[in-house]
């Protein structure tokens, strides 16, 4: 009964299944892995360059929220799968694509006149959709699938088996997107690289948050900050007390615990 | 502020990513051969071996760096993307019926796996990829159901399901029962 067994190792052990690697395939490797990189930090400098030269609110529209996937892309597939909305091209992250495009090469100074940072704030809670990338709060999981952005589930279904949890392409956390069945996703995780339209990300401080969005609001270690969108939904920044450690959108009313 | 910080840290880290590159190059030249095998297994022909090898190690040395301050073994590490992509792409080619533009190494020309011939082959090949990958898992690798279902992200119960259906598939394919 088991000769199956002994079939596929001696299979899996069969000489034949060497594949020939040329040192040109090494090669190929590094300098992609080198592109990869280069693009990832072109794109974080590029939004470090625009907070240095002071633009704030004016620079970072939040009707920059759309296009694309991130760097963090397992396979740079551009395959005509276009997510709606998206002008083409390949994979960055909304959050910052207005921000990237901002300074023109070579110019020191900001496009357009930045303004002063005032602290005036616009009222709470902003109008912002819940997106990033090509994925939105709200989204069935069918439709998040067809964007390509999600990896197989990697967590079995929770024990209502009502929430199913993905990597993407940009966050290899096993639960870097939540999906309810009966909501659609929930739960969107920004890679560590991405900043949303007001430059808050990853290791920005507590602080910055709260200046950043005038209706933040403290939430145990977290902050919270509210959105005016249909589905509402709110920008939950994980922080180790001073310093944010991931920043999340969540759709109000999730039903997935997490 | 936080952009001179971050800066600053990009700058430091400068010294410490040039030996880490050196350190991902010859990682890349030592695991190749072993990991165009094993993709060889995973993808049924040598030459999706090689895309998705180079794929999976494109996406691990662009970030390199984290994945050893994790700890992991850097092998096993790219083995499981490797599994877990293959999977992924598959699905996705099937719902966009296309074939995705995979980068092209140009390392191995196009060829028919020289295991075409084998029955065992072809009725591998038929087996959706999640099965075939735990297959692959199992036989090629020798890993147990725990450290199968941790390498997919999926749970005990579906790797034995996932197992028994592929082995229930392959029998029939093969006349064995």
């Amino acid at each position: 009964m088991d000769d199956l067994d002994d079939d596929l190792r001696r299979l899996f052990n069969d000489d034949r299944l060497d594949v020939h690697s040329e040192p040109a395939a090494v090669d190929a490797v590094l300098s992609g892995a080198r592109r990869r990189r280069r693009r990832r930090t072109a794109v974080t400098g590029a939004v470090a360059v625009v907070a240095l030269v002071g633009a704030g609110v004016g620079l970072t529209r939040l009707d920059s929220l759309r296009s694309e996937d991130t760097t963090g892309a397992m396979l740079t597939t551009s395959v005509s799968s276009p997510p709606p909305l998206v002008p083409s091209t390949s994979t960055y992250v909304s959050t910052v694509t207005k921000t990237v495009n901002a300074p023109p090469p070579g110019n020191g100074e900001g496009p357009g006149e930045p303004t002063s940072n005032r602290s005036s704030s616009p009222p709470p809670p902003e109008p912002a959709p819940g997106r990033y990338g090509t994925l939105a709060l709200g989204m069935s999981e069918a439709e998040a699938l067809e964007t390509g952005s999600l990896i197989e589930p990697t967590t079995p279904v929770d024990a209502d088996k009502r929430c199913k949890t993905y990597a993407t392409k940009s966050v290899p956390d096993a639960d870097a997107v939540i999906v309810s069945s009966a909501k659609g996703i929930v739960r969107i995780t920004m890679p560590s690289y991405a900043k949303t339209p007001k430059n808050i990300g990853a290791g920005s401080a507590v602080s910055e948050v709260k200046a950043a969005y005038a209706n933040a609001e403290q939430t145990g270690s977290g902050v919270t900050v509210k959105m005016a969108a249909s589905p509402p939904w709110f920008y939950y920044f994980e922080s180790d007390g001073t310093t944010v450690t991931t920043v999340h959108l969540r759709l109000t009313g999730g039903d997935c615990s997490s | 502020m936080t952009a001179v910080l971050q800066l600053g840290t990009a700058a430091e880290r400068g010294g410490e990513r040039a030996e880490a590159v050196g350190d991902f190059a010859e990682f890349v030249r030592m695991s190749m051969p072993g990991l165009l095998r094993y993709g060889h297994a995973l993808t049924g022909n040598p030459h999706d071996s090689a895309d998705l090898v180079q794929a999976v190690l494109e996406k691990v040395g662009s970030r390199w760096d984290t994945v050893r301050r994790k700890g992991d073994d850097p092998l096993a590490y790219v083995r499981r993307a490797m599994a877990n992509t293959h999977i992924s792409i598959w699905r996705r080619r099937r719902r966009e019926s296309l074939v995705a533009d995979f980068p092209d190494s140009g390392a191995v020309a196009p060829e028919l796996s020289r295991l075409e011939n084998e029955p065992l082959w072809q009725a591998l090949r038929e087996l959706p990829p999640r099965q075939r990958a735990v297959i692959v898992l199992r036989y090629y690798e020798n890993l147990s159901e725990a450290e199968i279902a941790h390498a997919l992200g999926i749970s005990c119960g579906t790797v034995k399901s996932q197992t028994s259906k592929a082995m229930a598939s392959l029998r029939t394919r093969l006349g064995k029962e």
